[in-house]
């Protein structure tokens, strides 16, 4: 019960942050409806845990819970290889950016010596 | 034949105007690469007649090496490209005799050597460390060395056009010799001599930068992008 509370409140309390971001104009309409519609589910699903089981006993999983958590692990390793893979790609930008600055402001030797 | 020394340098204002003098006997021109230092290692590599270029951000040895050699490529037209180091271990006078390696031969790459002929002096955990290294090599490039991280290279001017570091970091030893698979680079070894010193050992790679090697490799063949 106290754990269905605190996730609740921390839906809420996610929600309200992205809704502040996306005014300010942080994140984009599309992340912005993708992260309110999750916070939504997780609050029907904090609500009504047993709503989810007949979708996991559909797909061969005894409980509702036990397929958020596989379904969770799963996504999250995904979006951490994106973002590694988004990573690399960054530092080698910002060594192409370093490089050509270095290229750019070189110091030629003096000719009379 | 127009030859060209890259010098990746970080921190090493005390040593680096003798490395570039030291070359500059040898070659025609000497590029450095400050790789973000926070000391006068610019300011030196310049008034010791280098042509100076500096990182502003730090990226590490194989990105320096990679700027210098793209400068030298765009700017300098270079026939041979020569990898030297800025701390004094390695010996010039070791140049012209791989440029003639290079030129005598058919060979694009001239790998330095410091096991060829006999062993230096150097502590027992590097010599392990090293010859692990080797065994390495063979197994994921592919290549039979007597040396396989030295970093002292003769590179024909096709050849250093061929062979882009992308492995910013320590990795990229290992990297420029998967090129040299990959791109079917005619290779040989040349026994260089490698003077180690207490001060310089502090400095360098430690044995344990080899797990790093490792880590970036894997992590290359893996998030390749």
């Amino acid at each position: 019960m106290i754990f269905q509370i605190l996730l609740i409140a921390f839906a809420f309390f996610a929600l309200a942050i992205t809704t502040k971001q996306y005014r300010r104009r942080k994140v984009s309409l599309y992340w912005y409806i993708l992260w309110t519609l999750l916070w939504l589910a997780v609050i029907i699903v904090a609500l009504l845990p047993q709503a989810t089981d007949p979708l996991a006993q559909l797909v061969g999983v005894e409980r509702g819970a036990d397929l958020l958590v596989y379904i969770a692990i799963v996504v999250l390793a995904y979006g951490l290889y994106r973002v590694l893979v988004r990573l690399e790609k960054v530092q080698k930008e910002i060594t192409e950016v370093v490089r050509k600055v270095a290229i750019d402001k070189v110091q030629e030797p003096k000719k009379d010596e | 034949m127009k030859t060209v020394a890259i010098i990746p340098a970080y921190n090493e204002e005390s040593r680096v105007a003798d490395a570039v003098r030291d070359a500059s006997c040898f070659v025609d021109h000497v590029v450095v690469v400050d790789d973000c230092s926070y000391d006068q290692t610019f300011d030196e590599a310049y008034s010791s007649g280098a042509y100076a270029l500096r990182h502003v951000l730090n990226r590490g040895q194989g990105a320096a090496l990679q700027t210098g050699t793209s400068f030298a490529l765009k700017n300098l037209n270079p026939d041979v490209i020569v990898h030297f180091d800025a701390d004094g271990q390695m010996q010039g006078r070791d140049i012209p005799k791989m440029i003639d390696l290079l030129s005598n031969s058919d060979v694009d790459v001239v790998l330095g050597s410091r096991f060829l002929h006999g062993c230096p002096d150097m502590p027992l955990s590097r010599k392990i460390t090293l010859k692990l290294a080797i065994i390495f090599t063979l197994v994921v490039s592919g290549i039979k060395l007597s040396d396989a991280h030295c970093g002292f290279r003769i590179l024909s001017k096709s050849a250093a056009k061929r062979i882009c570091i992308t492995r910013d970091r320590m990795a990229h030893a290992s990297e420029i010799l998967d090129l040299i698979k990959v791109n079917r680079l005619k290779y040989t070894e040349c026994p260089v001599d490698i003077k180690y010193s207490d001060e310089t050992l502090a400095k360098g790679q430690s044995s344990l930068g080899a797990i790093t090697i490792v880590k970036d490799l894997i992590k290359s063949k893996f998030f390749d992008v």
